[in-house]
């Protein structure tokens, strides 16, 4: 597997082959270390509830369902007992503060002012029942566990639940009564939050559009802009490009209260204006300066034959340097899409209402309602994520060019 | 005649310096508009008093006064300083480590590089639920792997103490970008230098002390800085794990939370643009700082060919 080596590790050839396998292997480790958080949201996204809080953590959503409950009632106080029974057959047994409470199909083991101790069994269940299986209108069901007509258990199974048990049939204690599958129903209900007045297509709708707007300003104006940096000889040229780099050591933050007012003061809170507006206007010092390496790679040859052909600049730019830096634009527009897409502190700022929200607010409203259902909670990351995934698989090579092509070797 | 060409090459000359600054209207404005603007009127106002509301009403050096004695300040400095100190060296050590590893010749090298960079993309608010889930402390992936090994893990977002090390373990995860950086760095360094360690006997350690390690300094330098800003500026992870609290106790409260609290929560966008800017002068500080002391370390190319 391991051909040969380069760079310093290349030295004395057996010595090398050995610890170039240790470093192979050393290499595959990490990767699975790195890999496993995005595994473990997919299988999480896929499980049962009760398949989630399981220690060890199950790996595969793929479960099966047994008849289990306690077919024993056990006293958790000392003392002297007391029976009530209610309307509904229910009876309750009353101990030293403690109220147990009986199901009507359960067999008691005490009688009425019997003194127990801690740890007696009071009643038991049978271990024995009849299935009958209840199909709701929302596709999911209900196995019940009877005895003589009166409810043992119910287990309420999802629709991508199986039950392997048919109505009628007697089934005993340790039975299999369903395979759970993978819950495809979770993508569904995070889709669609029933807490949450807004579902994914809204969020998705308007992240799409900022996004697309966004990359659009930015392509457009870091362009143009790199363009009069790349070829014009003007005074202070240098000096404003200078400033320009040295403006990507300013945090948002020193900005972020009056630029806020600005836009406040145009109207334009809870809008998409301030996420779009400010990317037609430069698109960021880094894209000016990713643009402008890669002109300068540009011959100006091409330029000055067109200037003879009577293009004037505006023509040279879009009719001749445009097509040419197009694997350039590529690159600024995928991470244009992934700054969009993850952006979080600009939307938090500037929308307020829910049908505005984009994907990351929406997921983080999401987990504010769905704090612990993580099966929900990493369905709908998955969601935001897959097309960011997807995104990145397909225009992998963009992001390595990027990084070369900026100059950043030193 | 000769005053003539003179002139219209005088003539050309600002016609492109006109054009020069054509295009770069668009930026000009937008620096004008969104950054220089901002730039004066966050001074300005962070020796005011405002709400947003009624005007702002001057205070002179009052809220600078105040951080010294605001504990919740003096605690979100303490807790970004704690985040940099740790997150930007292991970053770095971690981000170079798996591009020496990413620069061998293996046919599944493109895979491998593939799966180290795939959580940098996914930063953000989806990543930070991810990893709220790993670190859960009853059920979670990280106690589980730790338990494997006999070790009972803390409570992490619950606990105060081991809040802080749980946000820079997440921000490990992300080391796949600038590992990038650097392979596009180890890939620039000429074989010769290799070939002619090789002739001087030199051992896998030597290569790696003497050419691999100086050759990439310049590309260490430059993102130790671009670390450091982004390391003082964290906030996304910790709002979405901590519900925009900073809790466990503010253990988690940094700088740029407390002035997003200062500013969207309690409105003393005065004091909030304050912090701003001991923030920008505290990253400023150790940028000049770095660039003083690179001299000392940073090795370019020209340097080591004498």
């Amino acid at each position: 597997m391991a051909k040969k080596s380069v760079g310093f590790f290349e030295s004395q050839k057996i010595q090398a082959g050995i610890s170039s396998w240790i470093l192979y292997l050393i290499a595959w480790a990490g990767a699975l270390i790195f890999v496993i958080p995005l595994v473990w949201m997919i299988t999480t996204s896929l499980k049962a509830p009760d398949q989630i809080f399981t220690n060890p953590p199950r790996w595969i959503p793929y479960s099966q369902l047994y008849l289990t409950y306690e077919t024993k009632i056990l006293a958790r106080n000392d003392g002297k007992i007391k029976i009530t029974v209610d309307e509904d057959g229910t009876k309750r047994i009353d101990l030293g503060g403690y109220s147990h409470v009986i199901p009507a199909i359960a067999e008691l083991q005490v009688k009425k002012n019997m003194r127990v101790v801690k740890g007696d069994v009071l009643a038991t269940l049978p271990s024995k029942g009849r299935v009958s299986i209840v199909e709701k209108a929302d596709k999911t069901k209900v196995i019940s566990v009877t005895d003589r007509g009166r409810l043992i258990k119910e287990f309420n199974i999802s629709q991508d639940t199986k039950a392997v048990v048919k109505d009628g049939d007697t089934v005993t204690m340790g039975d299999k009564l369903a395979d759970v599958m993978p819950q495809w129903s979770n993508y569904a209900k995070a889709w669609a939050p029933k807490a949450l007045d807004e579902t994914f297509t809204r969020y998705l709708m308007n992240t799409l559009i900022i996004t697309i707007t966004g990359i659009i300003g930015v392509l457009l104006s870091s362009t143009f802009v790199a363009y009069g940096f790349a070829r014009f000889k003007f005074p202070y040229r240098d000096q404003l490009f200078l400033l320009m780099i040295s403006t990507m050591m300013i945090p948002a933050q020193v900005t972020m209260i009056p630029t806020f007012f600005l836009f406040k003061s145009l109207g334009w809170i809870d809008t998409f204006a301030p996420l779009i507006v400010p990317t037609f206007f430069g698109g960021g010092a880094f894209n000016i300066f990713l643009m402008r390496q890669f002109l300068m790679t540009v011959p100006t040859e091409l330029d000055e034959a067109a200037k003879i052909d009577g293009c004037n600049y505006l023509q040279i730019f879009w009719i001749i340097l445009v097509p040419l830096v197009k694997p350039a634009m590529a690159t600024t527009a995928i991470f244009g899409f992934v700054y969009n897409w993850n952006d979080f502190m600009n939307p938090l700022i500037y929308l307020n209402s829910t049908s505005n929200y984009t994907l990351a607010l929406g997921l983080q409203t999401f987990t504010t309602m769905y704090g612990t259902n993580y099966d929900l909670m990493m369905a709908a990351s998955t969601i935001v994520l897959l097309p960011i995934l997807m995104i990145f698989f397909f225009g992998q090579r963009f992001f390595i060019e990027g990084v070369a092509t900026s100059g950043l070797k030193g | 005649m000769e005053k003539a060409i003179k002139r219209s090459k005088f003539k050309m000359s600002t016609q492109d310096a006109i054009w020069g600054y054509v295009f770069l209207s668009p930026w000009i404005l937008g620096m004008i508009f969104f950054t220089a603007g901002p730039i004066i009127a966050s001074l300005i106002l962070s020796f005011c008093d405002w709400d947003l509301i009624t005007l702002p009403k001057l205070v002179g050096f009052g809220n600078f006064m105040k951080m010294f004695t605001d504990a919740r300040f003096l605690n979100s400095m303490f807790n970004t300083f704690y985040y940099t100190v740790f997150s930007v060296p292991l970053g770095i050590i971690g981000s170079v480590m798996v591009a020496l590893l990413m620069n061998q010749k293996w046919r599944t090298v493109r895979l491998l590089r593939t799966i180290y960079y795939l959580p940098s993309v996914t930063a953000g608010v989806a990543s930070a639920i991810i990893w709220m889930w790993l670190l859960n402390p009853d059920f979670g992936l990280i106690n589980y792997g730790l338990s494997l090994l006999g070790i009972k893990g803390p409570m992490w977002m619950a606990d105060e103490v081991w809040s802080k090390p749980a946000i820079i373990i997440m921000s490990l995860w992300g080391v796949g970008g600038n590992m990038i950086i650097y392979l596009a760095g180890l890939q620039g360094i000429p074989r010769q230098l290799y070939e002619a360690a090789d002739i001087d006997g030199a051992g896998m350690f030597d290569k790696f002390r003497y050419v691999t390690l100086p050759m990439l300094t310049p590309v260490i330098f430059f993102n130790l800085i671009m670390s450091i800003v982004a390391s003082f500026q964290v906030f996304t992870q910790v709002y979405v794990m901590t519900g925009g609290q900073g809790g466990p106790a503010d253990s988690t409260l940094v700088m740029v939370l407390y002035i997003y609290q200062q500013a969207f929560k309690f409105h003393n966008m005065g004091y909030a643009s304050a912090i701003a800017w001991v923030l920008f002068i505290i990253i400023l500080v150790f940028t000049l700082l770095q660039f003083k002391m690179s001299g000392g370390w940073v090795h370019y190319e020209g340097e080591l060919k004498k």
